[in-house]
């Protein structure tokens, strides 16, 4: 076998590969990197220095060390689903893949927690304890691939969140190495809240800007007992939404509560997962109660009437599992569903109050013929967090801007209601500016210093989450006047 | 000038940007679908064994994107991942848009092999296989009798004893202890062209493809398949000028070898209404010949009217419905998915179907039973390493308490048959068909 050496010039990566226990585990050549310019968001692309795969939160730390003591600019990643440009590269950053660390360490049934590193797979930790009546609630669309990690640094949501809440809420304890290299704990085994500053809350979300997470305590949960699912076909996407007002008023928590329209039922029909759904209703909607068993009839029966009310043309609860798992799988796969019938899209994440949801599809609709691009929604309806999916080609010179200010011009809407920007995907880079439309310069200050507590030198991923201060005032202006015309 | 006209080794142009200088370039249609979801990256095993995003499918055709679009160029680097790839279709069941990626890195292989010629070993052995017996009835019937006279003359056993065997690759080796018993050629033994009639009344006259590899390795498959064909009510005819399928050649990135023995199976074939295949690497294949023929309408209409016409055999039994066997086989049986049958033709009911209506059988589930074993084609030939490490990731889901695996792939089978092997378990690797016909056998013995 040949002797395997490094074949570059550049001093760093001879550096980092000294680093690792396995030498070899570096990317460096171009070819190596190119998938690695961009993750689930595509329109910014940048290529890193070097991807390095450490086994260990020690070589984690002694990456970050040598990067910090010269000066390299780094970042790290899970499995580079993320849809706002939080892993890619900006500033050709040295990329600390964490997927190598995929060990699900510990599970602790008695104490509902469970131990794993950042490159386990969220769903992965669900098929583990399932049989044993367990599993891990945080569920993003992409769960079937993506990493805890990642979803601790995006504070990833998913259909449920709606009754069980967001990654935040299942977080138990973290370790951490710090933009200098050095290794802390947060959050002490076992004990669910700790005196002082909510550290854990503060981390989980920070979109890798603060540290890297090397080690995450998660809370798992008992499964419900019983569990259903109802699909209902509006006509009308109002009467659609006025049945999800309608169903939460009634003062039922479904687990889910779902919704399509049109031009999104359009997309999954035509792609790998069809299940039926009639082209020419103009909403669906998803919905999921699970609990007790003997609550879950009268809940479904309130649902059904809801439905009823509300002019639905069809609705019907999942006759088996079969069923139901076919409707999710339908839903859960919409994002990437789209790629058949559009070369390109660029998702948005707004929140909006519920109440508000009329209106604002009414609003997209129109920035959807002002723009000329076609949107489809796909959206968490329950808790008010919207994806418009801005459907373009960006063969067509021009159409990648376009799109880019349509869906500035969605979360504008958003903001105008009284809700906000981002629920689950994170600003990254793609919503970087729009933080203005929610945040006043002194509160985005506010944030940058807390941020420099931890990343004094802002040599961990660069660039995301906060505008650059010194483009702002032009943005700002150049936003207004898009949406103002 | 079409694909096959094309004899100089000369690039046949620079379309614009990219960087695919010959004919036949990978289809921008196919990845104009992807939308970089990244859903694919956990179906795929050698994602799973690197972590390494270029080895990942959502990487694999951006790499392919990026050499059209003139980022990259068709190197050594370029071909690393493309060529480790399983080409196991796991990504293409995943993915929400459908997007082919089977197909884009088999167009992508095809530009390698001419940009790049193989050098060395690798060259040796795809040369030997791929050129030099496969398509070559004589020599494979030649290869056969010189397996069988070696297991029978106790010159495998001398072989064994004297240790000489560890003049081979590792691999090699693997390959030599696990060879089946090798029978007689079923299509030598038919080869005065007559049809095998069924057993009772005609219902249906179907062909068979007798295959490479299967008829040499595997002829007591070929023979359960005819047993359990005529037993059912139909004619087997088996048409002499049928040759290897060309999926072998196709993995490999050699197109050309590929149309031509597509071009010979069309003609053999071109009479039958139904094409009955044993091997899913094979009939996935001649499903796919039209993709060979981008360039050529006139045989891509004729590949195409094949395709339609091509059906493994437990889908076609399925669909046709099957005398259910009487007699009991009291076995313990998982079954493993050829990547082919699952993801390549979506065939995952319908064998499973027959083994639970055989009286006595007890399925136990495999995890990931539609997981690579890592056989693809020759890979476990050129690239041992990673083809040995998805293997162990398959024995690990492969249950202690069964008596046999059966499946519908040859490359499988010496696969899973070398894993069981070399993981120290016991059990019996067998083909779908032949449980089928062995039950048969024991209802007519009484």
């Amino acid at each position: 076998m040949k002797k395997w050496k490094l074949k570059t010039k550049d001093r760093h990566i001879h550096g980092l590969s000294q680093l690792l226990n396995d030498k070899q585990a570096i990317l460096y050549h171009k070819e190596d990197l190119i998938s690695y310019d961009c993750d689930g968001f595509t329109i910014h692309k940048s290529l890193p220095r070097a991807v390095v795969f450490p086994h260990s939160t020690e070589e984690v730390a002694r990456i970050v060390k040598y990067c910090h003591d010269h000066a390299l600019p780094f970042l790290a990643r899970g499995a580079g689903t993320g849809l706002s440009g939080g892993a890619i590269p900006l500033n050709n950053e040295v990329i600390i893949s964490m997927v190598k660390m995929k060990r699900l360490i510990d599970i602790d049934l008695d104490n509902r927690r469970a131990v794993v590193e950042p490159g386990y797979v969220n769903l992965k930790l669900t098929n583990q304890i399932i049989e044993r009546g367990y599993y891990y609630a945080p569920d993003p669309s992409s769960q079937y691939c993506c990493t805890i990690g990642g979803n601790v640094a995006e504070n990833a949501g998913g259909a449920h969140c709606l009754k069980y809440g967001v990654t935040t809420n299942h977080i138990l304890g973290l370790e951490l190495v710090l933009p200098n290299g050095e290794i802390v704990e947060i959050g002490r085994n076992g004990v669910l809240d700790e005196p002082g500053y909510d550290l854990l809350g503060l981390i989980t979300g920070s979109e890798g800007t603060l540290g890297i997470v090397t080690k995450i305590i998660v809370r798992i949960l008992k499964n419900p007992e019983g569990k259903q699912t109802v699909l209902a076909y509006f006509d009308d996407i109002e009467d659609g939404s006025q049945a999800v007002s309608d169903i939460i008023s009634a003062g039922i928590v479904p687990a889910a509560l779902e919704m399509m329209d049109k031009t999104a039922i359009e997309g999954v029909e035509a792609a790998a997962f069809p299940v039926g759904h009639p082209k020419d209703i103009a909403a669906v909607l998803l919905i999921e109660v699970d609990g007790i068993a003997a609550g879950i009839d009268e809940q479904i029966e309130q649902i059904l009437s809801v439905c009823r009310h509300r002019n639905v043309r069809e609705v019907r609860a999942a006759k088996d599992e079969k069923e139901r798992a076919a409707w999710w799988a339908n839903r859960k796969t919409g994002f990437g569903a789209m790629g058949a019938i559009s070369p390109d899209y660029l998702v948005q994440d707004g929140v909006i109050p519920r109440s508000k949801l009329p209106e604002v599809l009414r609003r997209i609709n129109k920035i959807s013929e002002e723009y000329d691009l076609r949107i489809a929604n796909i959206f968490h309806a329950g808790d008010g967090n919207l994806h418009p999916l801005v459907l373009f080609d960006a063969r067509v010179p021009g159409e990648t801007e376009k799109a880019l200010a349509a869906g500035s011009a969605c979360l504008k809407v958003c903001a105008d209601v009284g809700g906000t920007i981002t629920g689950e995907h994170g600003v990254g880079i793609e919503k970087r500016e729009e933080m203005r439309f929610v945040f006043t310069d002194e509160e985005i200050a506010a944030q940058t210093d807390i941020r420099s507590v931890f990343n004094t030198d802002n040599l961990l991923n660069a660039g995301k989450l906060f505008p650059s201060p010194s483009r702002c005032a032009e943005v700002k202006k150049e936003i207004k006047e898009k949406i103002i015309g | 000038m079409t694909v096959s006209q094309q004899k100089s080794k000369q690039p046949a142009c620079k379309d614009g940007v990219s960087n695919y200088l010959w004919n036949d370039a990978p289809d921008e249609t196919k990845w104009a679908d992807c939308v970089h979801c990244g859903m694919c990256l956990e179906s795929c095993p050698t994602y799973e064994q690197t972590g390494q995003e270029q080895h990942s499918p959502r990487g694999r055709v951006y790499l392919i994107k990026s050499v059209a679009e003139g980022k990259l160029t068709v190197n050594e680097e370029f071909m690393d991942p493309v060529f480790a790839c399983l080409d196991c279709r796991a990504c293409t069941t995943a993915c929400p848009a459908d997007v082919d990626v089977g197909g884009l890195i088999e167009e992508a292989r095809g530009q390698v092999r001419q940009a790049i010629p193989l050098k060395g070993w690798k060259k040796s052995v795809n040369k030997l296989f791929l050129h030099g017996i496969f398509p070559h009835e004589n020599r494979l019937q030649t290869l056969g009798g010189l397996l069988k006279f070696y297991q029978k003359s106790g010159m495998q056993t001398l072989v064994r004893k004297t240790k000489l065997i560890q003049i081979m690759p590792k691999h090699l080796v693997d390959m030599e202890g696990v060879m089946p018993k090798i029978h007689s050629s079923v299509k030598k033994k038919h080869r005065n062209g007559s049809v095998i009639k069924a057993k009772q009344e005609t219902k249906r006259e179907v062909a068979m493809l007798t295959g490479c590899v299967m008829d040499v390795m595997f002829s007591d498959v070929n023979e359960s398949t005819i047993n359990v064909l005529t037993r059912n009510g139909n004619d087997v005819h088996i048409p002499q000028n049928q040759t290897c399928c060309g999926a072998l050649h196709v993995h490999a990135g050699d197109r050309d070898m590929g149309r031509k023995l597509a071009k010979q199976n069309i003609l053999a074939f071109e009479n039958d209404d139904t094409v009955i295949v044993n091997a899913a690497g094979c009939g996935c294949m001649m499903k796919e010949y039209g993709e060979l023929f981008k360039e050529e309408p006139e045989w891509r209409e004729k590949a195409e009217a094949l395709a339609d016409k091509v059906e493994d055999i437990s889908k076609f039994l399925y669909d046709t419905g099957y005398e259910k066997p009487k007699a009991s086989l009291n076995k313990r049986i998982t079954y493993h998915d050829a990547c082919h049958l699952a993801h390549g033709q979506g065939v995952r009911e319908e064998p499973r179907d027959l083994l639970l209506n055989i009286p006595g059988v007890e399925m136990v589930h495999m995890p990931n039973a539609d997981r690579c074993c890592g056989s693809a084609g020759i890979y476990n030939i050129t690239n041992p390493e990673m083809a040995g490490a998805v293997l162990a990731s398959k024995m690990e889901n492969v249950p202690d308490d069964v008596e046999m695996i059966s499946m519908g792939n040859p490359g499988c089978m010496l696969q899973m048959a070398i894993g069981v092997k070399n993981h120290g378990r016991s059990q019996k690797v067998v083909h779908t068909v032949q449980l089928l016909d062995w039950a048969y056998q024991k209802e007519s013995r009484g």
